[in-house]
């Protein structure tokens, strides 16, 4: 009676071999958490990989669920691109579904795009959630910094190169031109930035806190009372309070936050509203590095004139 | 146990150390120097703005910001401590207000119905252990999960072994906390016991590469007999229950996904060895976001059981005499689920129950149906309320009412794996 079975797990052990592998690809397949980090990889790359994302460009990255399509996508990535530290939540389950440990964190086939990057806001002493939803690294917006991304592109680099060097001239080349020409458009965003300098900005999330660094600006207070916890109608009215007193005109949000609440806010002090993205994308003409860069400081600077 | 061992051996333990090695080939010693380098020129760094920052001060001007020290994202650093598992504790607690007066489980009462404890850390390069233990102020408590997951087996399978949910359907895969609803759907409780079904075993999976813009898995398993508590489908643990299911996934957008999936599970009602209990169940998940975490999402199963049992002592359902019957025949159970995250906090939902009890057969009307609604408030990331609102009507021909309002909490970390 027992033979049915172990004919039934030997026929089934015989469908596991014999369904087809996937086919040989010809171009790297990289996936990226967030759609900024998949133009990076198409600066250096070209089409010489095919990138994909996980997270739509109009949605909170804190939020995402993969989709079983993202974990088939992943599970045939040559690299996984992601955040690290411990900002995109739902990327460990991913890349366990996908089941491949080679592109595990820490792994060959991971890049860790917070390696190299000096962060902010690192938590000192005990941390504890009645702070709300912080990060126990430090900050980990800090690709919305346009001052970090040759210290992301060369993370990329290294791993592209790793990975493919067939092409790591063509990779070195890229990455080159690329740097070159971010580096000129640094410098004038730096330039604009200098009438922002020590002007103040209320954002709705603790998302800015690198771009705010490399503007001169400061933001220290936000729409949200602590990470993550919606706004109460107390916070609410302290903050128009807070704005009015300083003459701060400008609240800062992406697209994905209750719009509402931010321009009440505002409204009540007298400011007005602007999009900071998050990802390439969120708004049309941010699609590529230098739109999303050039969209955030024009949103901040011409808002503080 | 004895007639799974050949089974675990087999699914497992057959040549997982030929990836194993191809796999430590790969190039580490670079990205190893390259992350020492980066700390290192990092360090350097700190050390100048430190020293212009002292320097500013001896010459009575500003000094500079002071910019905390990286991260330990990567390298050495970063290993302090990560000996230790992932940690997280997830408490439930339930007041329950109900129609009949039997005291039942957490009935009219305010109860801690279940504090989950959950480790979980990767073992070694290749597999990951992940452990729940269950305690509860009206049950003892109980290990919940504790399953080793392999993903370095051959042909890109991953495999399980342990104690852990079935990959069948969708809420048998769903630790009760994680629910959409207070409790089960009624054709789980009745088939497979109120909290779900977690069973000692081993199971495969693997992602089928199929020539269409889909995805697709299959996975095949071999569990020990019997339910969890109050469930009827299969009897003696010694007899195990076999079980396959197919996930098929289409993008119906870049923020719509339909999701199909069929499973069969077969195992024996009694300590014989036929396999007189067969069950069939098929899911359907549709999903939109509208934007995280506004989210809608319709979900429905549908079990069907067929079994062949003979000479079983049944009661009357009306004159309560017992005889002896054979059980051969069909019984179905389904649910239909519409939830909607209308708000960041806020989500709403409705489920339809219908299911035929496994000991309703020959009754006149056989089937238990209801019907639930449910309000969710989420306070934060880390905890939810929930008032949810039921109705039975049984087959056994009593209604009951009953009124939930449930507290969802959790601290540490603890992340859901994907279904």
């Amino acid at each position: 009676m027992i033979r049915r079975p172990i004919l039934g797990a030997l026929a089934a052990l015989a469908l596991f071999a014999w369904a087809p592998p996937a086919a040989a690809a010809e171009k790297l397949n990289v996936v990226t958490t967030t759609s900024l980090y998949a133009d990076l990889v198409r600066q250096i790359a070209g089409d010489a990989v095919e990138v994909r994302y996980v997270a739509p460009p109009k949605f909170n990255i804190h939020y995402i669920q993969p989709k079983p399509s993202d974990v088939r996508n992943v599970r045939r990535a040559d690299l996984f691109v992601q955040s690290g530290l411990d900002h995109e939540h739902w990327t460990d389950p991913l890349l366990q579904a996908a089941g491949r440990t080679e592109l595990f964190r820490g792994s060959v086939r991971n890049a860790d795009m917070s390696t190299g990057i000096t962060l902010l806001e690192v938590p000192q002493g005990q941390v504890d959630r009645m702070e709300g939803d912080i990060h126990l690294f430090g900050n980990p917006h800090f690709y919305v910094g346009p001052q970090n991304v040759p210290a992301m592109t060369a993370t990329l680099l290294g791993k592209l190169k790793e990975l493919d060097p067939d092409n790591a001239a063509a990779y070195d080349t890229n990455a080159a031109a690329f740097l070159e020409k971010f580096t000129a458009r640094l410098a004038e965003w730096k330039t604009s930035a200098e009438k922002t300098a020590g002007k103040e900005i209320v954002s709705y999330h603790k998302d800015i806190a690198y771009l705010a660094d490399f503007l001169g600006v400061k933001a220290e207070q936000f729409v949200e009372p602590k990470p993550g916890i919606p706004p109460t109608p107390k916070h609410v009215g302290f903050l128009a309070g807070y704005m009015k007193e300083r003459g701060i005109r400008l609240i800062v949000t992406p697209t994905y936050y209750p719009r509402r609440t931010a321009e009440e806010v505002a409204g009540r002090a007298g400011g007005r509203v602007a999009i900071v993205c998050q990802n390439a994308g969120e708004v049309p003409g941010t699609e590529d590095v230098f739109g999303f860069f050039d969209h955030n400081v024009k949103a901040i600077s011409e808002g503080v004139a | 146990m004895r007639s799974l061992v050949p089974y675990v051996f087999l699914l497992l333990f057959v040549g997982p150390t030929v990836c194993a090695e191809a796999r430590a080939a790969e190039p580490v010693s670079l990205e190893a120097q390259v992350r020492e380098l980066t700390r290192a020129v990092q360090d350097l760094r700190l050390t100048v703005e430190n020293q212009q920052r002292e320097i500013a001060l001896l010459k009575g001007q500003t000094p500079p910001p002071f910019r905390t020290p990286a991260a330990p994202a990567a390298g050495p650093a970063a290993a302090r401590g990560r000996w230790n598992p992932d940690i997280g504790v997830v408490a439930d607690t339930l007041v329950t207000a109900d129609t009949p007066k039997a005291d039942t489980e957490g009935a009219d009462r305010l109860s801690v119905r279940e504090v989950e404890v959950i480790f979980g850390s990767n073992v070694d390069p290749y597999s990951r252990l992940d452990a729940t233990f269950a305690f509860s102020d009206f049950e003892e408590a109980s290990l919940d999960e504790a399953y080793l997951t392999h993903f370095a087996l051959p042909w890109e399978v991953t495999g399980r072994v342990g104690r852990f949910r079935p990959r069948v359907g969708k809420v048998l895969q769903t630790h009760r906390d994680a629910l959409d609803t207070v409790d089960m759907p009624l054709a789980v409780q009745r088939y497979f016991g109120s909290e779900g079904y977690a069973r000692s075993g081993a199971d495969l999976t693997r992602a089928l590469d199929l020539p269409f813009d889909s995805a697709h898995e299959v996975t095949l398993g071999v569990l020990e007999g019997g339910n969890e508590e109050g469930g009827t489908l299969f009897g003696d643990r010694r007899r195990p229950t076999f079980y396959a299911r197919s996930k098929n996934y289409w993008d119906l957008g870049e923020v719509t996904g339909l999701e199909l999936g069929a499973s069969f599970l077969s195992g024996s009602r009694d300590a014989d060895v036929s396999r007189e209990v067969g069950v069939f169940a098929a899911d359907l998940s549709l999903f939109h976001d509208f934007e995280p975490p506004r989210r809608l999402k319709l979900q429905a199963e549908a079990f069907h059981v067929n079994r062949r049992e003979s000479l079983t002592m049944l009661a009357d359902a009306v004159t309560g005499v017992v005889t002896a019957q054979d059980l051969d025949g069909t019984l179905w159970g389904a649910y239909g689920l519409a939830d909607l995250r209308f708000h960041v906090n806020w989500a709403a939902g409705l489920r339809l129950d219908r299911v035929e009890p496994i000991d309703a057969f020959g009754n006149p009307d056989p089937a238990d149906t209801g019907y639930t609604g449910y309000l969710t408030f989420y306070q934060s990331e880390f905890a939810r309320w929930r008032l949810q609102f039921s109705h039975l009507d049984l087959a056994a021909g009593e209604n009951d009412d009953r009124v939930f309002v449930q507290g969802t909490f959790s601290i540490g970390e603890h992340k859901h794996k994907l279904q």
